[in-house]
């Protein structure tokens, strides 16, 4: 247990406001989105600045405690997840939006902004930042930075690596880094921004950054496919974009999942129907009617059950906003939803659409998939009871399965929720031997007493 | 319920089910939407912060310890969560649950305990003794007492939460129950026959909204029926942790409200309609399951009914002002009626309707919530306040008395010049006599 000596010293030095350590408190900020996973810190810190966030730091390496960084706790692979006690940086009081500069066209935000407000706040100014992952509406910044959060827009705009210009951060060691800037283009020397992105929490800990923004489209067209079978779904995917189309949005649901969507949202969607694909093509009005049409011949090709088009943005939204609680939604059914993240180059989506049905089949499971069709990027989800052994143990060999599978297409075990705790042995599968010592040693070189976010995307020395 | 196996530390009566906290996913779409975590930015102090509170005591990892006992009552009960939850949980519920662990396990010092005791279980279910209780308070304005006590300020001495109840106090007149015939006929070409549920504050403190909305069901070709033997609807002993009297107020008025030849039951307090809802759920295992069905399906909040009837426009005279319409939390959140309320304010000729930002954000009443914690209701009214202000409409409209009692006082408080109605009351002024 954390001395009385140390919560007086982060009290006096940061003030009583921002130190927490009431066990009631304790309890509820050690758990994130992820399914069965929870640890109780020893003491949890709301920083509002870098420099509380540098002392912070300073005297939990002084004191040998393991900090690990938190957002709104909405991380899907427990990143935030504080496994080893400790303390617990909670960074959703530095949310401040500090400047949206719309001549460089770049807005600099403290970690804790959230990043359904930063689209409305540069939106109102005529600019656009798309990365829009599930949770945006709650999901932090630096979160969405420290996972490289996705989201529905992916496919054409790219993800949350695709718009970091900059980042100051928090050492372990105490000391304060920025890297990057608001210049377009910065070779001089190593990318360590590039490196932070991803990092899960356990380089550094971002206190600010900047984005990059674009304009927004200035027109778009939104469509709605059914189909009898999910792999013909799979195969719409594939041809639209071997037709060189590139939809902003190419979004799946299963049979399973838009029935809990439906039960949710009540909007109307087909529940008899194996899948639905929402497709969303972006761009100059030109354009975008040139790739509607393009879109609406290639489902007529595949032979969509049904293909309809949205009447306008509002219809359009809502039907984006049905796909964001799709995970949510899904736990509506069971008590424990396990949700992966396999993903796979795109020409392989029909292939893992069958090979989901065929393990589903194999180990007596109900899953239901979802995911961003267009990058290949999937989430089935295994709809289980955590109290029911033999059903855990079916469902983790059919994950075990499918990403053995995964990983011979040549795809990989994290699209977009990150390493974290629960897929650490998968990372070694992919990467294998050699690339887990390398990252040990650029973990090493950030951080040689491994005091920040301990057990997280590989497993300690020590385990 | 007495027979249950007792769940961790919760006390086997009136305790949280396993399933229902086990339910959430820990996803954190509550977050945003609740005013108490956007207040505090604390996480227990969220939805999903108190279910895995709950969740921790029914795993026997936490005693109901005073945090609980904060947090249940906390909670205001708004059940904006209830909304945006994609899996389903009832935070809200679960906490109104928690509220009745507070009686079992936290008991209060006998002198307050008699108190509470006193005004759920004797004064509230009796109606002559709740309304005979309001006389001195009628006397209090009509001897000129109360404008003395305001203008003096004099209630600045004591605490925050009597000067604001005192603030709060509208224009009381002779309680309505009395005044009700058994049965308004219905004027015009006659549609149906309803039950009109008379609410304890209505009748109490806004008899002359439910005045108005027996006339415009009247007018709208409905019999209304007002059975005198009516009591609360059990909803101040659901907030409360008093579950044992709901049970009994229910049983009561399911008995004399099914009796009626009528199509519908309806009400103009939707913290009533919300409870009356419920009872299918209170009751469960006292009472006939057909029984109870054919109960929830007659309830109906005014503005649903009407919208499901077609509202009759031919005879509206024209208002000629600007509305804007404040959500009451157990009408949308508590009941999903949204659509109905604007659609009637908008059938109105003469209306220009004004959509607020954050129309369904509670405004901080949320039943005691306001007297119990002034301060953080004050902050929560205040975002209210701003976005009424936003819309620069002239009237707000509203339709529930807790949140019409809170945002006539704030507007008061805040010198802004709109007046509070009921939405009975705007379409009672566009009703002919």
């Amino acid at each position: 247990m954390i001395s009385e000596n140390i919560l007086e010293e982060l009290r006096r030095k940061l003030g009583k406001e921002q130190v927490v350590s009431s066990p009631e408190d304790l309890l509820v900020l050690g758990y994130d989105s992820t399914p069965g996973l929870h640890a109780t810190p020893e003491v949890v810190i709301y920083p509002t600045s870098s420099e509380q966030v540098q002392i912070a730091m300073q005297i939990a390496r002084d004191n040998s405690l393991p900090i690990t960084p938190r957002g709104s706790g909405t991380g899907l692979s427990g990143g935030s997840i504080p496994v080893n006690g400790g303390m617990v940086i909670c960074l959703n009081k530095m949310n401040r939006i500090l400047e949206i500069d719309e001549e460089n066209l770049t807005a600099t935000c403290e970690a804790g902004v959230i990043t359904l407000d930063l689209f409305n706040a540069v939106a109102e100014k005529g600019l656009f930042y798309p990365p829009d992952p599930g949770s945006q509406k709650i999901s932090t910044l630096a979160g969405n930075v420290m996972e490289d959060a996705g989201g529905l827009r992916g496919l054409k705009y790219g993800v949350t690596r695709d718009y970091v210009m900059a980042l100051k951060c928090v050492l372990p060691d105490g000391s304060m880094l920025t890297t990057g800037g608001k210049s377009v283009k910065d070779v001089a020397g190593y990318a360590f921004k590039d490196l932070l992105i991803g990092s899960e929490g356990t380089l550094g800990i971002i206190t600010e950054i900047t984005v990059k923004l674009i304009p927004p489209p200035q027109d778009k067209r939104t469509f709605l496919a059914y189909f009898d079978d999910i792999r013909i779904a799979g195969q719409a995917v594939s041809k639209i974009i071997a037709a060189k189309i590139i939809p902003s949005t190419m979004e799946i649901m299963d049979k399973a999942t838009i029935n809990c969507v439906e039960d949710y949202v009540k909007i109307g969607l087909p529940r008899q129907m194996a899948a639905l694909l929402l497709i969303e093509v972006d761009g100059h009005p030109a354009m975008v009617a040139e790739e509607a049409e393009g879109v609406e011949r290639i489902l007529k090709e595949v032979k969509a059950a049904e293909v309809h088009v949205a009447k306008d943005a509002e219809e359009a939204a809502s039907l984006a906003a049905a796909r964001r609680t799709a995970l949510s939604a899904l736990a509506r059914v069971s008590p424990t939803t396990l949700l992966e993240d396999a993903t796979v180059p795109r020409s392989m989506l029909a292939e893992t659409f069958a090979l989901i049905e065929r393990l589903t089949e194999k180990y007596q499971l109900t899953v239901g998939t979802f995911g961003h069709a267009g990058d290949g990027n999937l989430h089935p989800t295994v709809l289980c009871d955590e109290r029911n052994e033999d059903e855990m143990k079916r469902a983790h060999a059919f994950y075990d399965e499918l990403y053995e599978q995964v990983l011979a297409w040549g795809g990989t075990v994290s699209g977009e929720h990150g390493i974290g705790i629960a897929k650490k042995e998968y990372l070694a599968r992919q990467i294998g031997p050699g690339g887990v010592a390398v990252m040990k040693r650029i973990k090493q070189a950030f951080d040689p007493k491994g005091i920040l976010n301990p057990g997280k995307i590989f497993a300690d020395d020590q385990e | 319920m007495a027979d249950k196996e007792k769940l961790g530390n919760f006390t086997a009566k009136d305790a949280p089910e396993y399933e229902d906290v086990l339910q959430c996913m820990r996803c954190g779409f509550c977050l945003p939407t609740c005013p108490t975590f956007v207040l505090t930015g604390r996480e227990r102090s969220s939805p999903r912060g108190r279910v895995a509170l709950a969740r921790a005591v029914a795993e026997g990892k936490l005693t109901f310890n005073q945090a609980m006992k904060e947090e249940a009552y906390f909670c205001l009960d708004c059940r904006a969560c209830t909304t945006a939850c994609p899996s389903g949980v009832k935070a809200g519920e679960v906490m109104e649950v928690c509220r009745s662990q507070v009686h079992q396990q936290l008991p209060l010092p006998k002198w307050q305990a008699g108190f509470r005791n006193f005004i759920l279980q004797k004064m509230l279910p009796d109606p002559d003794m709740l309304e005979t209780s309001m006389l001195p308070a009628r006397l209090y304005q009509k001897l000129g007492i109360q404008w003395l006590v305001r203008n003096s300020r004099i209630m600045k001495l004591g605490p925050k939460w009597m000067d604001k109840a005192e603030g709060m106090m509208p224009e009381m007149h002779q309680p309505l129950r009395q005044q009700l015939p058994e049965l308004t006929p219905a004027k015009g070409e006659k549609r149906g026959s309803v039950a009109f549920f008379l609410g304890c504050v209505m009748t109490l403190m806004y008899a002359e909204v439910s005045r108005q909305t027996v006339r415009v069901l009247s007018h709208q070709g409905f019999d209304v029926f007002t059975p005198k033997q009516q009591k609360c609807c059990g909803a101040p002993h659901l907030t409360e942790g008093d579950r044992e009297t709901t049970r009994q107020l229910a049983t009561h008025n399911l008995d004399l409200f099914l009796d009626l030849p009528v199509d519908a039951i309806v009400t103009d307090c939707a913290g009533c309609s919300a409870a009356l809802k419920e009872y299918e759920e209170i009751l469960a295992e006292r009472q006939d399951h057909a029984k109870l069905d054919l109960f929830r399906s007659k309830i109906k909040d005014v503005s649903e009914f009407l919208i499901e009837q077609g509202l009759r426009t031919d005879n509206l005279q024209p208002i000629n002002k600007s509305v804007t319409y404040h959500e009451p939390c157990h009408l949308c959140h508590a009941q999903g009626i949204t659509r109905q309320p604007r659609e009637l304010i908008k059938s109105i000729p003469g209306i220009s309707y004004q959509e607020m930002k954050e129309s369904s954000w509670c405004c901080g009443s949320a039943a005691t919530f306001s007297l119990k914690f002034t301060e953080e209701s004050q902050q929560i009214l205040d975002r209210k306040l701003g976005n009424v202000k936003n819309t620069g409409a002239e009237i707000l409209v509203t339709a529930n008395p807790g949140c019409h009692l809170q945002l006539a006082w704030g507007l008061r408080e805040a010198g802004m010049p709109q007046p509070v109605m009921h939405l009975m009351e705007l379409l009672g002024q566009a009703t002919p006599e």
